[in-house]
């Protein structure tokens, strides 16, 4: 039976009469890499703020390492290294005075850890806060949140502000960390790097979980993406095969996706006069948008 | 349930936020009250010597200093007037806003709040150690009053030299003055998460003392100054008595940490129930 570092069960938070998540059930296995997308004001953050004990759920339960999330929170927040969407530091830290700082308050250890990060991040841990550029911040961010190797790591938008190199050089040491057993959970508007780094991702929409599931499951029930060219101009008899739905159509191009066996759509493309065919994976942009339309 | 230590981290971190307000503020605490003490005396020598004194005079005078400035020995009631002056009660009520308004209003306005409840301290555990941090500089700022006058006291007629160990009964009455703005301030604080809300809130709850023991002071057949005195911080605090004295007024003292306590425990149930948004 896997062990689940997120159960979040029936979980509503509503702002009074504005809804901010509405019956969210969601479970994230320890070890794994999972992405959680929405557009702005979908109920990611409500949804992280409400893991991290800021919020208290209005119904249902939210638990993480075995913990509930409020009454617990103290005690969870020992194995959890996070990070916020919008990054605020007291200005009068250093990066070495934040970690001796957050060592203290959590009493462990993060300054060997911290100092290995800052490296390969390329932070200069010497260098004030209120000196630092927004990157610089959220690299010290990223720093604090993973110096004392947390069991479960709970990221809003890990990568703002970070320069590509340095999105590749977290999305590495995030993918070491899962491979070492920790999970991370975090949300993110850069869907590339989305489907490149998660096993899992659930999709929010207006408050409530529209999709989740592994991108490839995700995929299957979207279709393929199928783009047709014909030599000579399609005969408007040609009956559209099985699974197969058009989303333009001229003599010229058909385009549309296709779902179910791909052997049925290849067979009707056997003995049909077709100049080029594509038949792609959906990308998670695309699967994005479908299950906003 | 953890109980709710103080965690050393957060104390180091409050109290590095609140140095130089600490240090600037304790140390104009210090001239102030150190002039109040060298020059306080003289005024009150040359008014005492005077053998009529207008009517109304007095009773304005004993309004604005908050003490019957003319019943006592030259040195008690001169270092009362400095206990007492409205530049010393504004400024310590300054440190205690701006300290106690820290937690939670300042931190959410500043968008830090996000760092601060991620740490794994329960949000009484956090309460306490930002209340252990404060009370360690309202000790600094007391202190530096007390001292203050005692170096003023060096350049003055020993005879008007009020009795220090006295003197310590009157801080310690102060502190509890001082205490009852502070946690005013926490709970304006946890309350709201606009700081400027929280300021302004403590700051007319002060002014309200300070006008309404003025009012009470300058014409004690005011019906509603009496009826509403009780709500005067400044009503339990009467340095005169003390300093020449020595009686501790156990009923005033009693009054005000009973209202610390009652307002510091309002405000710790808040912070630990409440929901925080980011603005």
């Amino acid at each position: 039976m896997t062990n689940l570092a997120i159960e979040l069960s029936h979980l509503t938070r509503t702002y009074g009469s504005r809804r901010g998540i509405s019956d969210v059930n969601l479970n994230v296995a320890e070890g794994s890499l999972f992405g959680f997308l929405g557009p702005n004001g979908a109920g990611k953050t409500t949804a992280i703020r409400v893991l991290l004990g800021f919020l208290r759920p209005t119904t249902g339960t939210a638990r993480a390492l075995n913990v509930d999330c409020w009454h617990d929170s103290a005690r969870l927040k020992a194995d959890v290294g996070s990070i916020p969407g919008d990054l605020r530091l007291w200005p009068w830290l250093t990066g070495i005075s934040a970690l001796k700082l957050f060592a203290s308050i959590r009493r462990r250890e993060m300054i060997p850890q911290g100092k290995i990060l800052a490296d390969e991040l390329e932070l200069d841990l010497a260098v004030p806060v209120r000196k630092m550029s927004r990157g610089m911040r959220q690299k010290l961010g990223l720093i604090l949140a993973l110096a004392h190797q947390p069991r479960l790591l709970i990221l809003d938008e890990p990568t703002t502000a970070l320069d590509p190199l340095m999105q590749d050089r977290l999305r590495k040491i995030l993918r070491k960390m899962a491979t070492a057993g920790h999970t991370v959970f975090f949300s993110s508007h850069t869907l590339g790097e989305v489907e490149e780094l998660c096993e899992r991702i659930a999709i929010v929409k207006q408050g409530q979980i529209v999709a989740d599931g592994t991108l490839d499951d995700l995929r299957a029930n979207v279709g393929r993406e199928v783009a047709i060219a014909w030599q000579s101009p399609a005969d408007a008899s040609w009956p559209v095969p099985s699974g197969l739905t058009l989303t333009s159509r001229t003599q010229s191009h058909w385009q549309g996706t296709h779902s179910g066996d791909p052997r049925d759509l290849l067979a009707f493309l056997a003995s049909k006069p077709v100049q080029d065919v594509s038949i792609t994976k959906v990308d998670l942009e695309t699967l994005f948008r479908r299950f906003y339309e | 349930m953890q109980l709710p230590i103080p965690n050393l981290g957060l104390i180091h971190r409050a109290l590095r936020e609140t140095l130089w307000t600490t240090l600037s503020l304790s140390g104009a605490l210090f001239a102030i009250a150190a002039l109040l003490a060298y020059a306080l005396p003289r005024v009150q020598a040359r008014f005492m010597q005077r053998q009529f004194i207008p009517p109304g005079v007095r009773e304005f005078r004993n309004a604005v200093l908050c003490i019957d400035s003319t019943s006592g020995s030259v040195g008690d009631i001169a270092f009362s007037i400095a206990l007492v002056h409205p530049i010393i009660i504004a400024l310590l009520a300054a440190h205690a806003i701006i300290v106690c308004t820290r937690i939670l209003a300042a931190e959410v306005e500043r968008g830090t709040v996000d760092v601060l409840l991620a740490l794994p301290v329960t949000r009484l555990a956090l309460f306490v150690s930002e209340t252990a941090a404060w009370l360690f500089t309202a000790f600094i700022i007391l202190f530096s009053i007390y001292a203050g006058c005692y170096f003023g006291s060096r350049f003055i007629n020993p005879d008007y030299r009020p009795n220090f160990t006295n003197m310590i009964l009157v801080i310690s009455n102060l502190a509890l003055v001082y205490t009852v703005i502070g946690t005013f301030g926490l709970l304006a604080s946890v309350t709201t998460d606009r700081r400027v809300r929280a300021v302004l809130f403590v700051m007319l709850i002060t002014i309200f003392s300070v006008l309404i023991n003025f009012l009470y002071t300058l014409d004690p057949s005011l019906e509603f100054t009496k009826r509403l005195k009780f709500l005067s911080v400044l009503d339990y605090y009467k340095p005169s008595a003390m300093l020449s004295k020595g009686t501790i007024p156990w009923r005033d003292f009693g009054n005000l940490a009973g209202a610390s306590m009652t307002l510091w425990t309002l405000a710790a149930i808040r912070l630990v129930r409440r929901d925080v948004t980011t603005l």
